[in-house]
């Protein structure tokens, strides 16, 4: 379970408090107006952002004062998410663990962007550097994910598509997911939770 | 952080070496003297002069090479470019002399009024050397516009003036103080050049003038006055420079320009115009040494002289060059550490202390050390050991500016995505090598390049059993070999041009 105590972050004069709790293997979407703290939560569970006071537990260890290095946590960001200097399949595989080349390719297919596998980030549209970061993220070992607008540059049948992967490898990894998102299809689609901030 | 203090000990040593010596302290009486004042204004107004001529006519040529990529020769320019920053000075006066000397070439072209020694050749020099410096920092700089800016800048319609305050601007801008006040302080420590061409005590920097207390009079006193007067007034400027310049090192590279804007027919030509001239004008010094080497000796003892000095020379720039290039690396650590911290102050406290060699003027950091030395060691068997740290500390500065940029873009860009991923340090060295490699060669041409081309340090260290070419061509020089002198000149610009064809070529399949 994720707990998230009496949290407080201070973004310049804004102060934001959150205090939720998260069953484990859950997945919870994030909505509210742009400003209202929804990657600020993202970033600091995450460890990008340091909390003014609170506690953020997962299975009942305090992991607000870890190193990010050291936090359960995979974490896929607005933009810049992939190297521009190396191949999209070298990106994949960095953060990965016990993760084949196989299994790369397999999920790549679904999400139909195994043909992308060999570019460079460069050649690659929005949607599919998109995918690419999804792909990656949920693949990582941790079992914590936050996904900020994972699917804000995808059309309506890729978003449909990659949602169904996300779903089924968050349930079938036993991963434990936020995300921010916009849309309500995407909180019909996947959320068990939703919160409003 | 041991770099850091490693190099700030060699220093510290040296000026201690300068202080016991004979417990003598600085003159401070010089202070007021007018010899004092006219050495402060003419070291200020040439460093100031050439600067400015340097970085303002820098910028159209820059333009020039980028508006144009197809320009004829563009990539031979640019080497030129590079190798006239780093060539060896001895190199650079004998080749002005043959054209601009009282028996000059062209002399006879410019009336009876010309005269090559005073404030004139000083400018030409320095002009010559830190020109072609500023043109590729600037072309480099332009080539960071990102595509998106001149789509939308066509887009939106805007006016050729709007381009260059917009789109240009903001992008030079994060270069162009450092640029500036790096040609500032190179000007201001300026010794082979202001010795060869100043042509009287009207024309003396505090460097020549640190030199001729300690050569000539061997007063301590004066020395050290005028040598803690230049670490004070370059180090002001330095830290002021380091402080104005904000660290927006761009976005992500950008390959092609595919849609520059257009210029006019006018633009065009004069473009042109200027990028030819400035060919011919780094061309000529170098093509004036051929009459020499034809009409030198090609005597068997020449030719060994010749290839002994050069094989000390290759060896002496390796060792320099790659230790310069380690060190370089190590010390930005804990500087770009505590940027990605957020503690700017602290970093920059540390990349004045990692650059002040770049101000610390290598005539008193040589002789300082030597004089401390002399008593304890065999300095005639161990004075390559100095020449090789001497050399380090020197282009180090030069190391560090050239990473700098390059390291600072990618943990701008990356470091919180490196970070994200919980990269091994294997895995995070292999990307962040795979990102700046390109960087890294091109330092190492420039780095050996300039610790090969040394020749002060050398005269207070080397011995006369251990030549390097540069203080070949500097004997045969001052022994009127000027034939041999511009063969020896001729095959150290020729291992120059070679080293810089094969790094430029590997940088670009990097």
């Amino acid at each position: 379970m994720l707990e998230i105590n009496q949290l407080n972050i201070q973004l310049g004069n804004h102060s934001l408090n959150y205090h939720r709790q998260i069953a484990t293997s859950a997945i919870v979407t994030l909505q509210g107006i742009s400003g209202v703290g929804k990657s600020s939560l993202l970033l600091c569970i995450a460890g990008f952002i340091k909390a003014q006071s609170g506690s953020i537990l997962w299975h009942g260890k305090d992991i607000s004062q870890m190193e990010v290095e050291q936090r359960p946590v995979a974490m896929l960001f607005q933009e810049n998410n992939l190297f521009e200097h190396i191949s999209v399949l070298q990106n994949v595989r960095l953060g990965l663990v016990n993760t084949s080349d196989e299994d790369i390719l397999q999920s790549a297919k679904q999400l139909q962007i195994a043909e992308q596998l060999h570019k460079m980030p460069a050649q690659l549209s929005g949607g599919q550097r998109q995918r690419v970061g999804i792909l990656r993220t949920l693949l990582r070992p941790e079992p914590l994910i936050l996904l900020d607008e994972p699917f804000a540059e995808l059309d309506n049948l890729t978003r449909e598509i990659t949602a169904d992967w996300v779903a089924q490898i968050a349930l079938s990894r036993n991963k434990t997911l936020i995300l921010v998102t916009h849309q309500q299809e995407d909180v019909e689609k996947l959320a068990t939770q939703n919160w409003l901030l | 952080m041991f770099c850091i203090l490693l190099i700030c000990t060699i220093t510290l040593l040296a000026f201690y070496g300068l202080i016991a010596f004979n417990g003598q302290g600085a003159d401070l009486s010089l202070l007021k003297d007018s010899y004092f004042h006219s050495i402060l204004i003419f070291s200020i107004k040439q460093a100031l002069l050439s600067t400015l001529i340097s970085t303002v006519l820098a910028w159209p040529i820059a333009r020039a090479l980028y508006y144009y990529p197809n320009l004829i020769f563009k990539r031979a320019f640019l080497s030129l470019a590079l190798l006239c920053f780093v060539l060896p000075t001895l190199v650079l006066i004998t080749g002005f002399v043959s054209l601009l000397g009282r028996s000059g070439y062209v002399t006879p072209l410019l009336g009876p009024d010309w005269n090559l020694y005073g404030l004139h050749g000083i400018l030409l020099a320095h002009v010559y050397m830190n020109l072609p410096f500023a043109i590729r920092a600037f072309h480099s700089q332009l080539q960071n516009i990102p595509q998106s800016s001149w789509l939308l800048a066509s887009q939106l319609k805007l006016s050729y003036w709007q381009k260059i305050c917009l789109v240009e601007w903001p992008v030079l801008r994060a270069n162009f103080s450092l640029t500036f006040g790096f040609i500032f302080i190179l000007c201001f420590n300026s010794f082979a050049v202001v010795l060869a061409l100043g042509g009287g005590p009207q024309s003396t920097t505090f460097e020549v003038a640190i030199y001729q207390a300690l050569k000539y009079d061997f007063n301590i006193g004066e020395a050290l006055t005028l040598a803690w007067s230049q670490l004070f007034i370059a180090g002001a400027f330095f830290l002021l420079l380091y402080r104005s310049n904000s660290v927006s090192w761009l976005s992500k590279d950008t390959h092609g320009n595919y849609q520059l804007p257009t210029n006019s027919r006018w633009q065009k030509i004069s473009y042109s115009l200027l990028y030819t001239t400035t060919f011919i004008f780094m061309l000529t010094p170098l093509l004036a040494l051929l009459p020499g080497v034809i009409a030198a000796d090609y005597s068997r003892a020449i030719i060994g002289n010749i290839i002994e000095a050069l094989s000390l020379t290759l060896v002496l720039g390796i060792v320099c060059a790659s230790t310069a290039l380690a060190m370089a690396y190590a010390i930005l650590l804990p500087i770009r550490r505590n940027l990605l911290q957020g503690k700017t102050t602290r970093a920059l406290l540390l990349q004045w202390l990692a650059n002040h060699s770049l101000i610390a003027p290598a005539m008193v950091l040589s002789v300082g050390l030597y004089i401390l030395f002399l008593p304890i060691i065999d300095l005639d068997t161990l004075g390559m050991i100095f020449v090789v740290i001497l050399n380090i500390m020197l282009v180090l500065p030069f190391a560090i500016q050239q990473i700098r940029a390059r390291l600072l873009q990618y943990d701008n860009d990356y470091a919180v995505l490196a970070q994200s991923l919980k990269l091994s340090t294997r895995q995070k060295l292999q990307i962040e090598w795979h990102y700046s490699k390109q960087v890294f060669f091109s330092t190492f041409a420039l780095v050996i390049m300039l610790a090969m081309g040394d020749v002060a340090i050398f005269s207070i260290f080397g011995s006369d059993q251990l030549k390097t070419l540069p203080w070949l061509i500097y004997q045969y020089a001052s022994s009127y070999k000027i034939n041999e002198a511009s063969l020896a000149s001729a095959v150290l610009l020729l291992l120059y041009a070679t080293l810089l064809f094969n790094l430029e070529r590997a940088k670009q399949h990097a």
